[in-house]
């Protein structure tokens, strides 16, 4: 007989058929109204989710981590790990199956398949990176040696000693881990532990932390790849395993920050930036960022949410960077700001550093120095390519007073040059991302007022849009120029600039091209229709465009062949140009280009 | 007509057998059960009720791991047309007890608690022929139609000539909740009880269901 629940959903078609009947009886259905909250973040989670109807918002504080539609389930993680991360919330009307967890715990022990699924979906990750062919030559998953990743530090406690002295060791180590030697043996003790023992099995703290460590201890080489450990892991059912270098435990690694590694968990990497003590420990973070964006676009996570997710990591390592490099004084009388594409948060592969310093007033000169140069290059030691325009804080033209910036402002709206105009496009991008806002903000609402009333300077500006074709003909066909299509010049940037001098002549203080587009259907300059085709058509392209770079791992990723892409992606295309070409024929008449002609 | 309040102290006093007593008793509060029956036809009269099943809500959950599900032997021969609507042939429902044998459990799974239906007037009319001869009354239980909860968030304020659907297949697509297999007691009471859910949530927050896309 039909029964409601629909088992040929993944992970549920691993169950057998009993297995089915016994989760069947079990479930319950739950609804949750617009704004719900139905699993809060840090919070024990009871049972399984799995969308009926409706979206589920994932979210990391106030950040967007994903929206789940129906068969998507939630939150494995907590079922595995105790508690969820990230808080669950309902989008709009949602009816979501509830399977117990108590149920979920017990087939994933008994079902090994339905169990790899929830220790985050193994094989499909291994069958994705074996099929993605350059992922062998340049190789992140597969490359991956455990050495590569974060481990904790491998300290040593002594048997004897106690509860209370391992509490105070994990502390000084920043470690909830610690090896405990007992003679030639070895074994792990966790901060759980040490909390069961003291608050259920109500042992003193003088206690010895012997009887409370495990001596099971699972090791690995760090020589191994990343998927060995991996399946070491899921075969040993362990959380922890000891990271060996010959006969020395050199660290640990726990599952967290491995499945971090694979999984695409932001938080992972948000956390480790924060815990942060050295530059070193931030390369490893920067590396991470980048490899997020493939496993990020592999699990069709849409580009412009991978941009945001990537910006936001990008921030918290430029600040903290910041933190580590600049001296108490500077910081407090400093605003960094990241510029052009990364202060719209439209950047996903790393293509340059745009980024500046806004002083308050005049500082030390030789500590400034020695400042700009120490960031610049931990900037590019961490990946990020110097700027070929020198818009770095390296450069003077971009770190100095706030009175001197608003000079340039002056100069440059008056000697409309073409640098000019490059110049006010990266400062209007800018955003703040750590020490004093509000010198960002001060340095904004002046070149916001030098220009917006300058009807023929913005015109010159939007200009620009004309520089290059949008390569749609007359009928609706594509232009390809030696068989490729320029996404960027035919289809990002006019939208970008033209939605910026249009921000920016109405005085918008928002930096992404989203946002700006938005405030301009809202405020009636572009109508509220065209607006959602032009936001639409941006992340079409972006999207293109993202898939294009991974493809081709280094370079710009601009060019697409037609003839690679799918018809329905042609279609797209084609629409999305359209509507570029409709957006550059309004700027045409607003601005009246006809008097540069 | 009798006011259902008054026929209910009626019923109260003319109750056969005081163990049901209970029937009469508010149910836990906040709590409903929708149901849902198959019939070898459309008549009170001449036809049996075949499969049952329904499913308790608990504020916003709806408890299918509690839910009660019978299949009966009819007393009536089947229609072959229901046959085709609910595809249990008679030799599924040979085995089953007899619905009068199946109706105590019934009562007690649904106790005082309001009952949840679609066309609710049919199915408790079907089983309203099997618990007079048991009780000597009819089910007392607060009525909740889902046609008219539906009614009244998509058509309460339309103008006069609106072109009305009420259809079950109509009101779940609208309601954007997926197709069970339908006409399988146990699915129909779960897609009714989503239904509920989701247009009391409505009602709440007072939100109306656009008549837009029709």
């Amino acid at each position: 007989m039909p029964k409601s629940f629909d088992a040929n959903n993944p992970p549920f078609d691993r169950l057998t058929p009993r297995e089915v009947e016994g989760l069947r009886e079990a479930v319950d259905i739950g609804y949750y109204r617009p704004g719900e909250e139905i699993v809060g973040a840090e919070q024990d989670c009871e049972f399984l989710f799995v969308v009926i109807k409706g979206t589920v918002e994932e979210r990391d504080g106030e950040e967007l981590i994903a929206l789940l539609g129906p068969k998507d389930s939630f939150d494995s993680r907590a079922i595995v790990q105790g508690r969820s991360a990230h808080a669950f919330r309902a989008r709009d009307e949602t009816l979501a199956y509830m399977v117990p967890k108590e149920l979920t715990l017990r087939l994933i022990r008994d079902n090994p398949r339905f169990g790899s699924f929830f220790y985050l979906d193994i094989s499909r990750k291994l069958e994705a990176a074996a099929r993605d062919e350059d992922e062998r030559n340049t190789g992140s998953l597969m490359r991956t040696r455990v050495r590569d990743l974060f481990l904790h530090p491998a300290a040593f406690i002594d048997a004897a000693d106690t509860i209370e002295t391992a509490g105070r060791r994990m502390r000084d180590v920043n470690s909830n881990t610690l090896l405990v030697r007992d003679g030639a043996r070895v074994g792990i003790v966790t901060g759980m532990n040490l909390s069961k023992a003291v608050v259920l099995h109500k042992m003193p703290i003088t206690a010895a932390i012997g009887p409370v460590a495990h001596f099971d201890v699972v090791g690995i080489e760090e020589e191994d790849f990343v998927f060995q450990a991996l399946l070491e892991m899921t075969k040993s059912n362990k959380r922890r395993v000891a990271v060996r270098r010959g006969e020395q435990i050199v660290g640990i690694l726990e599952d967290i920050d491995l499945l971090g590694f694979l999984a695409g968990n932001t938080q992972v990497i948000a956390g480790r930036i924060d815990r942060a003590r050295s530059k070193a420990d931030l390369v490893v973070a920067a590396r991470e960022i980048s490899d997020q964006v493939r496993v990020l676009r592999r699990q069709d996570v849409r580009a412009e949410v991978i941009a945001e997710i990537v910006s936001d990591l990008n921030r918290r390592l430029i600040s903290k960077t910041f933190a580590l490099l600049a001296p108490p004084d500077l910081r407090k009388r400093s605003c960094l700001v990241v510029m052009g594409s990364e202060g719209r948060s439209e950047q996903t592969i790393r293509t340059d550093q745009d980024n500046g310093l806004i002083l308050a007033g005049p500082v030390d000169e030789a500590m400034l120095n020695g400042f700009r140069a120490d960031f610049t290059a931990a900037l590019e030691e961490f990946g990020f390519p110097p700027c070929p325009g020198n818009v770095m804080v390296r450069n003077p033209f971009w770190s100095k007073p706030l009175d001197d910036f608003v000079a340039d402002f002056h100069r440059w709206a008056a000697a409309p040059d073409e640098n000019a105009a490059m110049n006010v496009a990266i400062f209007y991008d800018a955003a703040a991302v750590s020490g004093r806002v509000d010198l960002l903000r001060k340095a904004k609402d002046a070149l916001i007022e030098s220009m917006r009333s300058e009807k023929v300077y913005l015109a010159r500006f939007a200009y620009a849009v004309e520089a290059f074709e949008t390569p749609i003909g007359l009928f609706n066909n594509l232009i390809a120029t030696e068989g490729a299509l320029d996404l960027k010049k035919g289809g990002i940037f006019p939208i970008v600039h033209g939605v910026r001098a249009l921000a920016l002549e109405h005085g918008l203080t928002e930096t992404s091209t989203d946002d700006r587009i938005r405030k301009l259907g809202e405020a009636n300059v572009l109508r509220a229709e065209f607006s959602r085709d032009l936001i639409e058509s941006f992340h079409f392209l972006n999207g293109l465009r993202l898939d294009s770079q991974l493809a081709e791992r280094a370079g710009q990723g601009a060019l697409v062949k037609p003839a690679a892409l799918t018809s329905a992606e042609r279609d797209l295309l084609r629409d999305a140009f359209k509507i570029v070409k409709h957006f550059k024929e309004f700027l045409r008449r607003h601005y009246n280009f006809g008097m540069f002609g | 007509m009798i006011p259902r309040r008054i026929k209910r102290l009626f019923h109260q006093m003319s109750l056969g057998d005081q163990s049901y007593r209970f029937l009469f008793e508010p149910g836990p509060a906040d709590e409903v059960v929708v149901f849902d029956c198959e019939t070898t036809g459309l008549s009170v009269a001449q036809d049996d009720i075949i499969a049952i099943a329904a499913v308790k809500v608990r504020g916003n959950r709806i408890l299918a791991s509690e839910r009660f599900e019978a299949v009966a032997r009819p007393d009536a021969k089947m229609n072959p047309e229901a046959i085709k609507v609910h595809r249990l042939l008679e030799r599924d429902v040979e085995a089953g007890r007899r619905f009068m044998q199946i109706i105590p459990d019934f009562l007690h799974f649904v106790g005082g608690r309001p009952l949840v239906g679609y066309y609710l007037e049919f199915d408790v009319a079907m089983v309203d022929k099997y618990v007079k001869p048991l009780l000597g009354i009819e089910l007392p239980n607060e009525r909740i139609e889902i046609s008219a909860l539906y009614y009244d968030r998509k058509y309460g304020n339309a103008p006069a000539g609106t072109h009305v659907d009420l259809s079950f297949a109509h009101i779940l697509r609208d309601l954007g909740l997926p197709a069970l297999e339908q006409h399988d007691a146990l699915n129909d009471a779960i897609m009714t009880a989503e239904m509920y859910v989701a247009l009391r949530d409505l009602k709440a927050r007072g939100v109306r269901i656009s008549r837009e896309r029709d």
